[in-house]
């Protein structure tokens, strides 16, 4: 496995990647990739195959067709790369209600193979990262939907991924806690750790992403660096791929 | 490592649970109440059986009894203990993460057994402890408590193996309980037609569940016996398992 692995390889690339789900082509024929650092801004209306994309890149669903590599490494092939390489948040963060906060930080990085000094210096700086230290005892089903988010958060990066896959993260958020997200979002940019981040705000994309690709009805139809704060140029390219189909009346984003 | 961090995970959420405890409680109390109510009998008798050449001693009449009413306890609680197990998980929309954190879907399904199968265990050995606590009083036949601790054994895992196996294929908890228990029930009684029209032998006695416990309960061990729960643990656990896979692969 490792002997495949390329340094220079991209952290993530799809190529080809197809779904079916529900008797249609939920993603067909995808073909993205992502470099270390780079923030990769996932935009299209609901139903446009962003979820399914995310899940098939986080290792819960497996393409029809199509190759996942993550950092040179073929994926479908070795699912256990996940547990190293990903870290993900589904969206609406799924817990185990009966589980406490530093309970599900300690599953995590149990699944992920930590030994127990790593793992409770791992809990112990993602906890201070994200200040969650008046929640660590409390239990998940009582978290609030902010709350819950940090903790999805905290676990997708317990391990340290090289890639972090975001799935509409700032959803019932506060402006506060956006910003939080944001800020968290940039300083993992900056190690070194790839980001996809799916969402309906363009405005998060503007502020945090290097990279936007939109997908519609399931097919990649942009896919563009994102220039500073032309918040604009962004919507017109969106706007006109949701209502045409494709970006052709608009400016690059 | 994976599979010792689901069990350890799903060990963490069966006994942070109500459930398991109220089940714990319940049937715990309703075991000891009859391990009373056997002593007494046994107690009553004694003056009789003194007089009886190989009457049936402390073993055949209050510790075996008892571990057969653990089986029938077990036929309620098993489904009800594995029921949320893989369903749950599914509802709960975190068996996706399992499956994100690089677990196959074998490792999941051998860890919640492992942890189910612990569980059942120690509820085992709590049942036992009962006999056992009076063994420097009365004369235990070790070899038969032996046997029908390995019937016991081979029962409960086979019995969590199908509640899991359940838990896999229902959308919901209730429905892989009640299907858990309608298949145990069926495999305990598939013989009973056969036995009231004095059919005993046959493949339909091999099948009951009834017919294999029956005898380790009686002190008998056969390997036919323990292939056959084996086989049950094992195709139930693959089926459990490649029906995990399947919805990974379905999405």
């Amino acid at each position: 496995m490792t002997a495949n692995t390329r340094s220079s390889a991209p952290v993530l690339q799809l190529d080809h990647l197809t779904r079916r789900r529900a008797g249609r082509r939920a993603v067909e024929d995808v073909n993205l990739q992502l470099q270390r650092g780079q923030v990769l801004g996932l935009l299209g209306v609901n139903g446009a195959g962003k979820s399914t994309t995310l899940s098939m890149v986080a290792g819960a669903l497996r393409p029809d067709s199509g190759t996942i590599q993550l950092n040179g490494e073929d994926f479908l092939e070795y699912p256990e790369l996940a547990s190293r390489l990903i870290g993900w948040l589904p969206e609406r963060a799924p817990l185990w209600p009966e589980l406490t906060v530093c309970e599900h930080l300690d599953a995590h990085g149990r699944l992920r193979g930590f030994k127990a000094k790593a793992l409770r210096d791992a809990r112990t700086a993602i906890i201070e990262r994200l200040e969650l230290q008046p929640l660590a005892h409390r239990l998940a089903g009582v978290l609030s939907q902010g709350q819950r988010q940090r903790l999805g958060l905290a676990c997708a990066l317990l391990h340290r991924p090289a890639l972090l896959v975001l799935d509409e993260p700032a959803n019932a958020l506060d402006p506060v806690q956006v910003a939080a997200l944001r800020s968290v979002i940039r300083e993992q940019a900056a190690s070194g750790t790839a980001v996809i981040l799916s969402t309906h705000l363009l405005t998060e994309v503007t502020a945090v992403c290097d990279r936007v690709a939109i997908l519609h009805e399931g097919t990649l139809r942009h896919d563009g660096l994102v220039h500073g704060n032309d918040h604009a140029a962004l919507e017109r390219t969106f706007f006109d791929i949701a209502m045409h189909g494709n970006a052709s009346t608009a400016r690059a984003a | 490592m994976n599979t010792s961090a689901v069990a350890r995970l799903e060990w963490r959420r069966l006994i942070v649970r109500p459930l398991a405890w109220v089940l714990a409680a319940i049937t715990l109390a309703w075991l000891a109440w009859n391990f009373t109510l056997l002593m007494g009998t046994f107690l009553a008798s004694q003056m009789q059986r003194a007089a009886l050449p190989d009457s049936p001693g402390f073993t055949d009449l209050v510790a075996v009894p008892l571990l057969a009413q653990l089986v029938q306890l077990g036929f309620m609680v098993v489904p009800l203990l594995t029921m949320s197990v893989i369903a749950g998980e599914r509802r709960s929309g975190t068996l996706p993460l399992l499956f994100a954190a690089g677990v196959t879907a074998s490792r999941i399904v051998l860890g919640k057994y492992l942890a189910v199968l612990g569980w059942l265990l120690l509820w085992l050995l709590l049942t036992l402890a009962m006999p056992l606590a009076l063994a420097h009083l009365v004369n235990l036949d070790w070899g038969k408590l032996a046997a029908a601790t390995l019937g016991l054994i081979l029962t409960l895992a086979a019995l969590a193996a199908l509640g899991i196996a359940c838990s896999t294929f229902a959308s919901h908890p209730a429905i892989a309980a009640a299907a858990a228990l309608v298949i145990t029930l069926a495999l305990w009684y598939v013989n009973l037609g056969a036995q009231m029209a004095g059919i005993n032998g046959g493949a339909i006695n091999w099948l009951a569940m009834s017919s294999h416990l029956q005898p380790m309960l009686r002190g008998l061990v056969s390997t036919t016996d323990i292939v056959w729960f084996v086989l049950l643990i094992a195709v139930s656990l693959t089926l459990a398992t490649q029906r995990l896979s399947a919805e990974r692969e379905r999405g």
